[in-house]
Formats: structure tokens, C-alpha cells, sequence
């Protein structure tokens, strides 16, 4: 079913995940001990192949941290990273690229930042997640954003609230993806106080 | 020069342009659907997101596969193709997450068992397929030369398959 967002809608779901990832990015400086930006967020409301589409090239290759979360709102963030941010996040880790450590590290960074978007999230909706343990998906950027989107149960309209964080002078732009599901975004709207 | 038309998430088209190539990018859970009639020179693709749609008419017939599979059908025939003539390849269909697939939540082996049940509901046989798995694919279709080539994630594009009734390649 086509669901609609008014303008007021959209305005506060993108000040969420404002608050999301400032907080994300407070957590990565003090890991990576560098200042860290956060760019204006995107709330991306579109029918699904279009919403594909603006996240960027469909076939690039991107790593990317799944953190599904259930609780009293459904939800899945992803944290995308392209090669050179991979790259960057692991020299400031002091982990080389290639290693199978390199894996467990990104996925140690992708829980990290992704538990305290969450964190911030659940406390602005007053409620509680339990973010599930973390997977780690080197794939296709399309691939893994349609069937992200297809998971969360919603078949027509895509929302997506997407930010970037950026560490200073450094090659490295985290994306954060928050994609909540077809039942999950109306609760998120109505503990906004904006529901339906 | 080749022309190469998108196939985007839910939608489907064919082709009977020599030279055309059909193609859908980044194919997780979703299964791209060639449909090759080679003696026609007729092709289609579909991009398929879900299994089965809920209401009986959609928008997009191209979202559903027991929609999809008709419609396109219907649009290869219109093209010139015979339903005789046509052999089915499928792509996709992975488990991008392992955690679609806690309580038959996984997508992408649903979507290649309601294409397959949808095809074989019109007896178009499926010739070959590169499905499951836990790797995005991107597949392109020849309408020339009745041929699908597919590249997975990380790796080289690769014919997958190339009807032996295909018109013999060009000189090019």
C-alpha cells in the first residue's frame, strides 16, 4: 500500500537521524581520535527503484555493517563504506586491509557507531532496541540496498534516512542507512507525535 | 553499437533489436528473469522483487513473479516471440543477509520458486540458472545472440548461458 509522507513528516525523520548520527560521529572521533563531520541528512521517501537508484552506482562494490534491529520499533541500519573509507578505517585501527582481522574490526566499527545511532534514536522515541549481533556484506552497493529494503516488508515506497560522516582531512565517509520496516515507521511517526 | 536498456528493480521489458542488450544491476533477493526466443530473435527481462502479489492486479506487474512471469510473456509475444520457442534463465535469488532467513523470511529462495512454479505453469522450460547463494549478480541479456552473461560480486562477468539455437555470431 502507497504510503505518503508530508513534508513535516519527512522534516523530523531527518532530524532524527540528524541526532543519530551526531552521536554516531561523536563515538567514531573518540575511536579514531580525530574530529569527525556529519553532512545534512537525507530523507529519501521514493518508490523503491528510484530510492536505489539516488543512493548511488548500483554495481559498486561497498562493505557494508547490517545491523537488523528488533524491539518496539523494526528497523535495519546499515553502515556503508567504500574501499578507500575501509581503508582509512583500518590504518587508523591499526588493522591491515586484507587481514581476516580486518573483518571483525569493521564489524566491531560498524556496532560501535550503529549501536550509538540507536542508542540516540531510542531515547529521542523513549523506548528500548536490541540491535541483533552485526553482519558484515561485501557486495554489490544495489544489491544490498534492494534487498535491505525488500526485508523491511515494505514492496512500494522506500524510506531511507541517510547521513555521512566524515573524519577530518582524511579519505574516509561512512554512510549510515536507516531503513525501518513497512510497521516500524509508523510507530516511529507516532511516538513523534506526528502518526496518521 | 549496442544499446543497453536497464531493467530496474520491478520492472521488465524485451526487445527484438539486434544488438540491444537488456540488463538489470545489483540483482540481491531479486531474480532477473530472461526469456529468450532465438529463432525470433526476441528477448525480455524482468526484474522480480517479491514472490507473489497481494492484490490481483498491480501497478507494476513486473514486482511480483506470479505476475511478472505472464506480463512478460505476454511482452516477448507481442514482440514476435512463440511461446514454443522460449527458454527461461534465472539469476539471483541470494540470501544478501542471514537474517532474512529466520522464519522462511528468505526472500531471494522464494522468489526463484514462485518464478519457476509460474513458468511451469506454461510449460516454458528453465534452461539454467545462477541463484542463491549469498553474492549480488548483475545479468545481461543478448537479444542477438540469445545469450546471458552474469557478473558476481567481486568477480569477472561470464557467459552463463548461450542457446544452441542462436543465430551465429557476427563478425564484428
Amino acid at each position: 500500500m502507497p504510503q505518503l509522507l508530508s513534508d513535516i513528516q519527512l522534516d523530523a525523520l531527518r532530524e532524527l537521524s540528524n541526532i543519530g548520527s551526531g552521536t554516531a560521529a561523536t563515538s567514531l572521533s573518540s575511536l579514531v581520535g580525530m574530529p569527525v563531520d556529519v553532512s545534512v541528512p537525507n530523507a529519501i521517501a521514493l518508490p523503491l527503484a528510484d530510492a536505489v537508484d539516488r543512493a548511488g552506482p548500483a554495481e559498486a562494490e561497498v562493505t557494508a555493517v547490517a545491523l537488523p534491529v528488533f524491539g518496539e520499533f523494526d528497523a535495519l541500519v546499515l553502515i556503508v563504506m567504500n574501499q578507500p573509507t575501509v581503508d582509512t578505517v583500518c590504518e587508523l585501527l591499526g588493522v591491515p586491509t586484507d587481514d581476516e582481522m580486518a573483518a571483525s574490526a569493521l564489524g566491531e566499527v560498524g556496532n560501535i557507531l550503529g549501536g550509538a545511532y540507536l542508542g540516540a534514536l531510542a531515547t529521542m522515541l523513549g523506548g528500548t532496541v536490541e540491535p541483533r549481533p552485526p553482519e558484515l556484506v561485501r557486495d554489490m552497493l544495489g544489491a544490498i540496498l534492494a534487498s535491505a529494503l525488500l526485508a523491511s516488508g515494505e514492496d512500494n515506497l522506500a524510506l531511507l534516512l541517510e547521513s555521512t560522516l566524515r573524519v577530518n582531512g582524511r579519505e574516509c565517509s561512512p554512510s549510515f542507512m536507516f531503513v525501518p520496516s513497512a510497521g516500524g515507521l509508523g510507530d516511529i511517526l507516532s511516538r513523534l507525535g506526528l502518526g496518521a | 553499437m549496442a544499446t543497453e536498456a536497464m531493467v530496474r528493480i520491478g520492472e521488465l521489458t524485451a526487445s527484438r533489436t539486434p544488438g540491444d542488450v537488456l540488463v538489470s544491476i545489483g540483482l540481491g533477493s531479486c531474480i532477473g528473469l530472461a526469456l529468450l526466443d532465438p529463432p525470433m530473435t526476441v528477448a525480455g527481462l524482468a526484474h522480480i522483487m517479491l514472490p507473489a502479489s497481494p492484490y490481483t492486479e498491480a501497478d507494476s506487474p513486473g514486482k511480483y513473479a506470479d505476475l511478472a512471469v505472464p506480463a512478460l510473456v505476454a511482452e516477448v509475444e507481442r514482440r514476435g516471440a512463440r511461446r514454443a520457442h522460449l527458454e527461461a534463465v534465472l539469476v539471483g535469488g541470494a540470501r544478501m543477509f542471514s537474517f532474512n532467513s529466520g522464519a522462511g523470511l528468505d526472500i531471494g529462495a522464494r522468489n526463484e520458486v514462485a518464478t519457476r512454479e509460474a513458468l511451469a505453469d506454461l510449460e516454458i522450460p528453465v534452461r539454467c540458472a545462477a541463484t542463491g547463494g549469498t553474492n549480488g549478480r548483475t545479468v545481461r541479456v543478448l537479444v542477438e545472440e540469445a545469450a546471458v552473461f552474469v557478473r558476481e560480486s567481486g568477480t569477472e562477468p561470464h557467459e552463463l548461458y548461450r542457446s544452441r539455437f542462436a543465430l551465429e555470431p557476427r563478425e564484428s
